[in-house]
């Protein structure tokens, strides 16, 4: 790696960037949005969130105990898992479970790849690589499950009948939810390929911005961020996949019938 | 309570019964439902609710059933629970003599096959829709078994290149009727078949229901308001009140006005639903 070392920001340096949000305040109050009260808390927790994150990473890349990794993976984990379940509109039965296995299963193939296979980092538990790349992959998997599994019930519950004349007809429970697992895939995959489609052309993303403010030649960001974009996509597949499949499942009896009273 | 009636099964030799050897107690009953309830599972916010209770009766083969009730009755359900698309929480369905659950469930919805009350038809062509059966047996129909099929329902071959969206909806509901005989079933199960159709549709649906009785000698089981369908289909007739089998009874010969049960008799006489179920109150 080349390039000059990062400026330093000095606290006072933060308090100058604090003030930009005294526009945000300034156009809640003249446009009557009453929205300063949220904004001020907003700035606090992101403030304060950051503040923590940034302790607990520091400890932990200076500890740098395999363990410790693990822990922060699995506390990350949880959240994501909680999050998407917070994202479903209505509850699917067994959410925290399906959550639960789509997001580690996805997860876990994925960085287990790129970091052993592709970046080869050694020792495999460096926070500097785990740890956002692990964040990169659990958010956006989290995102495309919640979605996949939200488009799923609203899917089968409008289209309940469509499955029962299937069933009806003598096609298996899982054949009778294709078209409905189908389309919750697409509807969670398709903003990663729109999202592929313009990468780079609207905004730089913030892994690339991140690597290149911090002194990464530009082309080295690139073959990072080339090598994310295809990580997420597979992490996005997985756990919607994966989501999709557990979910369907609890919506069906092994006698290839429908549990319409959970829908 | 109401009253636990229960039919005898009618001797009525059938392929089956001449053919067996088995050890097994053949009846002539297609259907036999013995003390069958049903009971939704408690989900969010509520607590377990009763659909069926208690309901037994046997049907032979060949024969027809109408279900009556109001709405809310449990009639749609105990359809379903004929075919297994519905799981009984206590009970027995037996199909041509063999428990439902020993049967495989796909297997039995193609001998049993049912018509639901909003015909669904898939993307593509009324070809395509009738050639729709599960990989395991697909044994294409020939163009011709698929001009039958429509002819049975009274619909001509040129309906085979059409799309299945430019069909009215009576001319889906005969589609998917035709539909589900290419699989040559044992019984027909109709779930409120010409309720979503307007009247000259009614009578187009209600003819080909009562051909097809006639022509292959079909089991059929039907849930109706219409009292013309009633009357027309004849066999026997089994009134549900809050998922309870208040009467059962042949219809054949019988005049209506002779049954003894007045909500039966308002019924039949064609009185609305609405006017049922303020009796029921």
């Amino acid at each position: 790696m080349s390039g000059a070392a990062v400026i330093a920001l000095s606290p006072f340096q933060v308090g100058l960037a604090t003030l930009l949000i005294g526009i945000v305040v300034a156009i809640s109050i003249l446009q009557a949005l009453r929205l300063e009260r949220d904004l001020l808390v907003a700035s606090v927790r992101a403030v304060a969130q950051l503040y923590l994150v940034g302790l607990i990473l520091a400890a932990v890349f200076s500890a740098a105990h395999w363990y410790w990794i693990i822990l922060i993976l699995l506390v990350m984990m949880g959240v994501a898992t909680q999050a998407t379940v917070a994202r479903l509109e209505r509850p699917v039965p067994g959410q925290y479970g399906i959550a639960a296995i789509a997001l580690g299963a996805s997860t876990a193939f994925t960085l287990v790849y790129v970091l052993g296979v592709v970046v080869r980092v050694q020792p495999w538990y460096t926070p500097q690589y785990i740890i956002p790349i692990a964040g990169m992959i659990l958010g956006n998997a989290m995102t495309s499950a919640a979605l996949a599994g939200d488009r799923l019930q609203s899917d089968l519950r409008t289209r309940a009948s469509e499955v029962e004349a299937m069933l009806a007809l003598g096609f298996s429970g899982r054949e009778a939810v294709q078209p409905m697992v189908r389309a919750a895939l697409r509807a969670a995959m398709i903003p990663t390929v729109s999202g592929m489609m313009t990468v780079g052309l609207v905004q730089l993303p913030g892994m690339m911005t991140g690597q290149i403010l911090a002194g990464s030649s530009p082309l080295l960001a690139i073959k990072y961020q080339v090598m994310i974009v295809f990580t997420l996509a597979a992490a996005t597949a997985l756990a919607s996949l994966l989501f999709v499949w557990l979910a369907a499942s609890r919506y069906l009896t092994p006698a290839h019938q429908l549990r319409r009273y959970l829908l | 309570m109401a009253p636990q009636v229960r039919a005898r099964p009618e001797p009525f030799p059938s392929e089956a019964d001449r053919n067996s050897s088995e050890v097994r107690l053949q009846t002539a009953a297609l259907f036999e439902v013995n003390r069958l309830s049903v009971v939704y599972p408690r989900t969010r916010g509520q607590g377990p609710i009763p659909v069926l209770d208690d309901v037994s009766f046997s049907l032979a083969r060949g024969s027809s059933l109408t279900l009556v009730g109001s709405s809310g009755s449990g009639k749609s359900t105990l359809l379903r629970c004929l075919n297994r698309l519905e799981e009984p929480t206590h009970g027995t369905v037996r199909f041509n003599g063999c428990d439902v659950r020993s049967i495989d469930p796909r297997e039995l919805r193609q001998r049993a096959a049912l018509v639901m009350q909003t015909p669904v038809l898939f993307d593509g062509t009324i070809r395509d829709n009738l050639r729709l059966r599960p990989v395991a047996h697909r044994a294409d129909p020939s163009e011709t078994r698929l001009a039958d099929a429509l002819a049975e329902v009274g619909l001509s071959s040129d309906f085979l290149d059409r799309r299945a969206e430019t069909l009215s909806v009576g001319e889906k509901q005969r589609v998917t009727i035709a539909r589900a005989l290419l699989t040559d079933p044992d019984a027909l199960l109709l779930d409120e078949p010409t309720s979503a159709l307007d009247p000259p549709n009614v009578a187009l649906v209600t003819e080909a229901i009562l051909r097809l009785r006639q022509t292959r000698a079909l089991t059929i089981v039907a849930v109706t308001h219409q009292t013309d369908l009633v009357r027309k289909l004849g066999g026997h007739l089994l009134y549900l009140v809050r998922g309870r089998v208040h009467a059962y009874t042949c219809m054949d010969g019988v005049d209506p006005s002779a049954l003894g049960d007045t909500r039966l008799q308002a019924f039949l006489a064609g009185e609305l639903t609405s006017r049922l179920e303020a009796y029921e109150k």
